[in-house]
């Protein structure tokens, strides 16, 4: 990604008395990026969208969004923004469609067709001329959705968006923020605890814990080019004690129920593969095991609960 | 930036499109017609014209359009922050202050509204029933600043009167209602404000103090003026310094709303 960043966060702080509840918070997030914010409850995930779309003003630092400082060119910066801030609350006594046009008025240049053309992507248009109040939670999630992409952002920011949806809800709006994120070029910024959902639409993700950042990881593309990283892998064979002695100590191993695993860099695993044929063992699958992000999440912090 | 006016229009759409809202104008329009039916049919030998009844009515009406307006402003923006729907309000390319201002007007606006329609109907059911008199003698009294006006000044001037203390009773509760976020306070406090001015005013004659004629609480009642009278006991001032004094408070009152609106954080 060659282009400046949609939205960069500096230093930025929150104390509320004497609490730092955000504390020097550095990250970019470019254009065309899923970006997730993971952080278990409390760490201060929705305290930081707060004062993305300035809702809260930050005690120290400063973020842009789209070269606009949300501290002084507020209206500037916002307007490239869209955004479910915590729960899609919307106006219960007015229809969904009522509450689309209310927010598109709030914008230039949203026509009847981009609503129609809104509505349809998110699924509502059997439901959108009921009132609010009758909105199940889900249905409520979607015209969150709704609001927040009206006037195409650039930067598209949910909190906690799968909350509430059924799977095939998740699984909807995963594939349209990646749609979304592919063909529209729009940053998605999105937080969440659920942590193998991130796994699946995310492209990179900060964790943060206590209100500070630990830890920025890019999930795409690692595995297959970094061959000279070093690797957990598990060899299924058919006699795993008999492999370990033709190992020569190459590799520290452990034996496992069907096998063994090894950590080793691509051209070791090859090696040691030709080995054990050529020992007579019966390799019946090498397998990669890679670290789901969950376990990842629960190293980096500490499995802590809240925080 | 769109358009300003787009704010005010998605406000009155958030007025308008309430049942309660249209249950308020209800009763805007039904209890003065019950007042002047109820009074025909039992005051037998009392005799009205269609103006003063439509005065008298008028004082419950601005009563009631009040309390609405008030219940409305403490809805516009206490209710947004309840509702949650703040957060999605205040992340759009607008400053706090247009929004707020926007909130400022559609109320006015809805006040306005409802006591046009209070004009109308007290205009015209008093002269369905009673008749209508061009020339009612002993309407205004002989010290009346509008001594020799027609009937329809001195209506419109009374109406006048109290739409612009009803205006200063409702910045105050819209002021309440962005420094609380809590429509109940707002609601409460206004109310308070709007009933306990001749309990104030009458315990401000005891303190007979010069800096009673400052106090808020008796130029709400700008119709002592037009019966040649003044609202402050024992201090006389003047229509021009009433208006004054009712300015101040106005002022002050939206310098607070205006303060808090778009200082505080929203959170929770
Ligand atoms: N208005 C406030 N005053 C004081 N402390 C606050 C306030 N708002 C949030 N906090 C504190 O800030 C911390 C971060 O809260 P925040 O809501 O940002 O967490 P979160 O990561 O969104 O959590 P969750 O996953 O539960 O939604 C918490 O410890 C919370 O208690
Ligand atoms: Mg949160």
């Amino acid at each position: 990604m060659s282009q400046a960043p949609v939205v960069r966060l500096q230093n930025v702080s929150k104390r509320i008395g004497s609490r730092t509840i955000i504390d020097r918070l550095t990250l970019e997030v470019n254009p065309g990026e899923v970006f997730g914010f993971l952080g278990p409850n409390g760490s201060g995930k929705t305290t930081t969208i707060r004062m993305m779309v300035g809702l809260i003003t930050m005690s120290g630092g400063d973020i842009s969004i789209a070269g606009h400082s949300v501290k002084s060119a507020f209206p500037q910066a916002v307007s490239h923004v869209g955004a479910i801030v915590e729960n899609p609350e919307m106006y219960k006594f007015l229809t969904g469609y009522q509450n689309l046009v209310h927010f598109a008025r709030m914008n230039r240049g949203i026509t009847k067709q981009r609503i129609d053309e809104v509505i349809e992507l998110v699924g509502l248009q059997g439901r959108i001329h009921d009132k609010v109040k009758k909105y199940s939670l889900g249905m409520r999630q979607r015209l969150g959705v709704a609001q927040a992409i009206l006037h195409r952002p650039s930067l598209l920011i949910l909190d906690e968006p799968t909350n509430g949806l059924d799977p095939a809800g998740i699984r909807e709006l995963r594939d349209y923020l990646r749609r979304l994120s592919r063909e529209e070029g729009t940053a998605v910024f999105v937080s969440s605890h659920l942590l193998s959902e991130m796994e699946l639409m995310c492209d990179r993700v900060a964790i943060i814990q206590k209100g500070q950042l630990i830890d920025i990881r890019s999930l795409r593309g690692e595995t297959a080019e970094t061959s000279q990283a070093m690797e957990e892998v598990l060899f299924e064979v058919d006699h795993p004690d008999a492999a370990i002695g033709v190992l020569e100590g190459r590799g520290a191993a452990n034996v496992v129920e069907g096998g063994f695993t090894v950590t080793a860099d691509r051209e070791t695993i090859a090696d040691l593969n030709r080995r054990l044929v050529m020992a007579g063992v019966r390799v019946y699958a090498i397998r990669t095991k890679i670290k789901s992000l969950e376990d990842q999440f629960l190293e980096v912090t500490g499995g802590e609960t809240v925080g | 930036m769109a358009n300003f006016w787009n704010l005010v229009r998605n406000e009155n759409m958030k007025i308008y499109r309430r049942i309660a809202t249209w249950i308020m104008m209800g009763f805007v329009v039904l209890v003065p017609v019950l007042l002047t039916v109820l009074f025909s049919i039992f005051s037998q030998g009392e005799k009205l014209n269609n103006w003063e009844m439509m005065l008298l009515e008028s004082q419950i009406l601005f009563q009631l359009i009040t309390i609405f307006a008030v219940v409305k402003a403490a809805e516009s923006v206490a209710g947004e922050f309840t509702m949650g729907t703040i957060k999605l309000l205040l992340i759009r390319p607008w400053s706090r202050s247009s929004i707020l201002l926007s909130k400022f007007i559609s109320v006015v606006l809805f006040a306005l509204f409802f006591s046009v329609v209070g004009f109308a109907v007290t205009w015209l059911i008093n002269v369905v029933v009673f008749g209508y008199v061009s020339d009612p003698a002993g309407l205004i009294p002989p010290n009346s600043p509008l001594t020799g006006s027609s009937p329809w000044a001195y209506a419109l001037m009374s109406y006048l009167d109290q739409f612009i203390a009803l205006v200063v009773v409702v910045t105050f509760g819209f002021m309440l209602s962005s420094a609380f976020r809590s429509s109940g306070l707002a609601i409460g406090l206004s109310i308070f404000l709007l009933l306990s001015g001749s309990i104030v005013s009458g315990l401000l004659a005891i303190a007979d103090k010069p800096w009673v004629k400052y106090v808020l609480f008796p130029h709400l009642r700008l119709t002592s003026y037009l019966d040649g009278g003044s609202p402050v006991p024992n201090y006389p001032t003047t229509f021009a310094f009433s208006l004054g004094v009712l300015a101040v408070y106005f002022i002050i009152f939206n310098i607070v709303s205006w303060t808090v609106f778009t200082k505080r954080d929203v959170a929770g």
